[in-house]
């Protein structure tokens, strides 16, 4: 039976993250089951599917913390970041500390060109927590949370970075500030991200691909290119996009593919 | 006022009840001089004190409270290095715990005549018991707090290939902060029980307090009796405190769970 869209065409140059043919079992049934997937170097893929699919599986099997019990992942990124749905803070640190905690393991290890500072410094600029930086975590907002997750996480230069329904506890408009600040530090730092998300809108707003999951055992079920749907998307960025009409449309095609397998 | 007021009633009924004692029990003050022999009212209490038994006092308060400070932090020592080994092995963990549990369980003091008779009656034989009593609640508490860090952020150390010392010192030590303050607590007032309790043993040498409290009360001498229990119990608030301030300062601040 043939599963998803295996991406063509040549993979050894560009890719960032390569996924053959993974299934993945705890005891007694699959989770995933043989999913392939590429991500080109730069792009931003998002994965939707219905809860329990094992899309968190699948990003902590990219990721490399869990083992699939058969396939191959490649990745081809020496620093992979993690975003998870809860900001994961170490309470104990404040804000800077918080944002500096990657970057200084990178003076420990001795293999920093030094500028780890400035990169900390520049991206609590840009996500307007420098004026919060001594504050502790559990004195910030959902969404200022959200963000300095975001900051500890891109502060390491993470050529790949793995996002588990990072804005998922946020409120709509938190949501709509953080997809675009999203978007504007990826403008900057260019690097890959694999997203997983319950929310289509959130998938065809950030991503330049939309896969979408069957329920478990989670397999691919359908790709989506925004690009060919959507038009001034995604090269622009316009948030406007948001109340095209196109993009409704898109978002409804993917809904009633989830909605086939539900 | 209503974080006064409540106490301070609390200590008016307390005194009373004190006065009420002392004039209810028979044969409570001596027919010759009218001094108090059984519980001096609150204002005979310094009555029978004297230059040489401010001395004993004061020598058998330093000998008590040295042995609890440094059995209240030979205990931190040992009971966060035994919470942090067994947490990392499940294998230690099952090996260590049951045994551990049976020493939590034991009253210790019945143990104190034999350490005393292995070690000596030495300093060291009254830090040995006090830790024995006081360091159980850190090492469980460092275990559990350590457990309970949250997998998310075992995985951020993960990816950043944290050494294990990174991850013991950085991650689950600051996160098991708050439950070590927790048994810190506890294990405070163990301690003072145990260095005081533990003196009870000890016949020879300058005498803590809880032999002390044994001797004026052999003497009958009531009130210097009073005082060093008295003198025993700002021991133990003086711990309390102390341990309390530390948390404030050092996990009040960030933790607000």
């Amino acid at each position: 039976m043939p599963v998803g869209d295996a991406p063509v065409g040549d993979t050894s140059v560009a890719a960032m993250l390569v996924v053959r043919g993974v299934s993945h079992r705890f005891t007694d049934h699959d989770v995933i089951h043989d999913v392939s997937l590429t991500l080109s170097s730069g792009e931003i893929v998002a994965i939707v599917g219905p809860s329990g699919c094992g899309k968190t599986t699948l990003l902590r099997a990219c990721a490399g913390l869990v083992s699939p019990s058969h396939g191959t992942i490649e990745r081809h990124a020496t620093k992979i970041g993690f975003v998870f749905q809860e900001p994961a803070l170490l309470a104990w640190r404040r804000v800077e500390a918080n944002a500096r905690l990657l970057v200084d393991g990178e003076h420990v290890n001795g293999d920093t060109d030094g500028d780890g500072d400035v990169i900390v410094e520049q991206l609590l600029a840009v996500s307007g927590l420098a004026e919060h930086r001594h504050k502790w975590p559990h004195e910030l907002s959902g969404g200022m949370k959200m963000r300095l997750s975001l900051v500890r996480t891109l502060a390491a230069k993470p050529q790949l970075v793995l996002l588990d329904e990072p804005f998922g506890a946020l409120d709509q408009l938190t949501r709509h500030h953080l997809h675009d600040e999203f978007l504007r530090l990826h403008a900057q730092q260019r690097f890959t991200a694999l997203m997983v998300t319950h929310a289509i809108d959130e998938a065809v707003y950030l991503a330049d691909r939309v896969v979408v999951m069957s329920p478990a055992p989670g397999r691919i079920i359908a790709e989506f290119e925004v690009a060919q749907h959507v038009p001034h998307s995604p090269a622009s960025r316009e948030s406007s996009r948001r109340y095209d009409p196109s993009f409704a449309a898109l978002c409804g095609r993917i809904a009633a593919r989830l909605g086939d397998h539900s | 006022m209503k974080r006064v007021v409540p106490p301070l009633i609390v200590f008016v009924v307390i005194i009373a009840g004190w006065y009420a004692l002392a004039y209810s029990l028979d044969n409570n003050f001596a027919s010759v001089d009218g001094s108090p022999l059984i519980v001096p009212p609150p204002h005979m209490l310094f009555d029978g004190m004297n230059a040489p038994t401010w001395q004993r006092i004061t020598s058998a308060l330093a000998i008590s409270a040295i042995t609890a400070i440094v059995g209240l932090l030979i205990s931190l020592v040992v009971g966060v290095s035994l919470g942090v080994v067994m947490s990392f092995s499940r294998a230690l963990e099952s090996a260590l715990w049951p045994w551990l549990i049976a020493l939590q369980v034991t009253p210790i003091i019945v143990l104190t005549p034999i350490i005393v008779r292995i070690i000596g009656a030495s300093f060291g034989a009254r830090v040995v018991v006090t830790v024995l009593i006081s360091f159980f609640p850190i090492a469980s508490n460092t275990l559990f707090g350590m457990r309970g860090v949250p997998r998310a952020l075992h995985d951020i150390f993960t990816l950043a290939r944290a050494s294990r010392w990174r991850r013991l010192t950085q991650l689950q030590l600051p996160a098991a902060s708050p439950a070590i303050f927790a048994g810190l607590r506890v294990s405070a007032g163990l301690a003072v029980i145990g260095a005081i309790v533990g003196d009870f043993f000890f016949t020879r040498g300058t005498p803590g307090l809880g032999r002390l409290v044994v001797f004026f009360f052999q003497d009958t001498r009531s009130g210097p009796m009073f005082v060093t229990a008295l003198v025993a119990i700002f021991v133990g608030l003086g711990f309390f405190v102390t341990v309390s301030l530390l948390r404030r300062l050092l996990v009040s601040p960030w933790d607000h769970n």
